[in-house]
């Protein structure tokens, strides 16, 4: 993993990540739309339609964009939505990475990052969305959080609230499931988990969007 | 058993390592990711004991209603616990004396911890704080979280604490609910409101930030619910 295209930084993990990045003379950086926070007045900004339709229908942001230093380097700050984790990745061309779908943050240019449809089964029901981004390629990746994220080196199968995820290496797959029996399905507050097998990777975060939607919906005001 | 934390105080999380047979009671929703060799049995109460009535009491108490007990099927088993609002958790060692852990702040408890929902009445309603609280006693450890950085001091004597910053204390102390000026008048404007007097020998245990403050920062910028 010490192999880097980009000299980076992240700075306030696990916290309030963010990414400083020093892009040379001439070379492009991938970046999730509305994620730059700051950069130098030469770097040019180029939106591009990618991850095809479907991330259109994953509510997710549609657009990536590319930015490339202009006449000599440049620096580029980059800001998750989320205060949280950030993490990165070398990719060596052999290994594939599939992220959640809000967690892609930034990757090379020779990254390529699609959407992954899930099927039915696996992503209606997961209740967190239908689509995986599929990593590939060699180069840098960024991903993010919401909250710290934990590695976890998985041999002999792991149950992750569905939730939870950020990502994984290939080299496991999932299936979506309940915790216990009928009455831990409706009543044990858990939902639905993955249940991971094979052998990899997995990056699960340690706080959940929604449980937070769910403790704020008290406060909103009424409207009569 | 053996508890560890993890990025504390922002985003903390335990991770609770249990040997074969050992069970963790926790609070429904509260497991992140877990070892797949882990049974669970979800109930309205504790294992052993506990009434009906004590569910709906939870259930009022604002915490889940429904209790999940996690046992290590055949050799170790591993599960992190989380919390839905960013901020800090501790273990609290139960060790015979009772400790009062504040309706919202209860993640899990060991095997041997007994808990029960007590009613704290009409002094709880006028403050707008929490009508519950999980009453812990027995032997072990129980995991409690908070809203921002959990600190712990002991009382002799007398000591006030803004209601919105408990989450726990020890037998040994009671309290009443009181203002925190010279006069009522001045308690509202100051915007204290209600704080809790502390009085007796124990150990309270505080959080750095108040929730249902926060919420009400955030109360002007939600969508509104309409109520017609």
């Amino acid at each position: 993993m010490s192999n880097k295209e980009f000299q980076f930084e992240i700075v306030a993990a696990p916290d309030y990540a963010f990414l400083d990045v020093n892009i040379p003379a001439d070379k492009t950086i991938k970046v999730e739309a509305s994620s730059m926070a700051t950069m130098d007045t030469n770097i040019e900004m180029k939106t591009k339609f990618k991850g095809g339709l479907s991330r259109l229908l994953t509510g997710e942001s549609i657009f990536i964009n590319e930015f490339t230093a202009k006449n000599g380097s440049g620096k580029i700050g980059i800001a998750p939505s989320t205060p949280g984790d950030l993490k990165h990745i070398y990719l060596d061309g052999t290994e594939t990475i599939y992220l959640q779908n809000s967690a892609f943050l930034a990757s090379s240019m020779t990254i390529n990052v699609e959407s992954k449809w899930q099927g039915l089964a696996r992503g209606f029901f997961s209740g967190e969305g239908l689509f995986l981004i599929r990593c590939t390629g060699t180069g840098d990746l960024f991903f993010n959080s919401f909250g710290a994220i934990i590695e976890l080196n998985v041999t002999d199968g792991y149950v992750v609230d569905t939730g939870n995820i950020v990502g994984f290496t290939s080299g496991l797959d999932y299936e979506i499931g309940t915790v216990g029996g009928m009455k831990s399905l409706f009543f044990s507050g858990e939902g639905l988990v993955a249940k991971f097998r094979g052998n990899g990777k997995l990056w699960i975060q340690t706080k959940k969007v929604r449980p937070l939607v769910w403790w704020a919906n008290p406060f909103r005001p009424k409207k009569g | 058993m053996q508890i560890e934390f993890e990025y504390k105080p922002g985003n903390a999380i335990a991770k609770v390592k249990l040997s074969a047979g050992q069970t963790i009671t926790a609070e429904g929703g509260a497991m992140v990711a877990m070892s797949p060799n882990m049974d669970i049995e979800t109930t309205t109460r504790q294992r052993k004991g506990g009434s009906l009535f004590s569910s709906v009491k939870r259930l009022l108490a604002s915490e889940s209603f429904f209790f999940n007990h996690f046992t290590a099927r055949d050799g170790d088993a591993e599960i992190f616990l989380g919390t839905s609002l960013p901020g800090d958790m501790t273990t609290l060692a139960v060790t015979g004396k009772k400790i009062f852990v504040q309706g919202g702040s209860y993640v899990a408890s060991s095997q041997d911890v007994q808990f029960e929902t007590v009613w704290r009445g009409a002094k709880n309603l006028i403050s707008g704080e929490s009508l519950f609280w999980i009453e812990l006693s027995g032997q072990g450890e129980a995991i409690i979280n908070a809203f921002g950085v959990i600190y712990s001091f002991d009382v002799d004597g007398d000591y006030i604490v803004d209601t919105g910053h408990i989450v726990a204390y020890e037998e040994g102390l009671d309290y009443t609910i009181t203002k925190a000026g010279e006069s009522w008048v001045s308690s509202f404007l100051g915007g204290e409101g209600f704080v809790c007097k502390f009085s007796g020998r124990g150990k309270v245990w505080c959080q750095s930030h108040s929730s249902s403050s926060f919420g009400q920062q955030l109360s002007p910028h939600l969508r509104a619910i309409k109520t017609s």
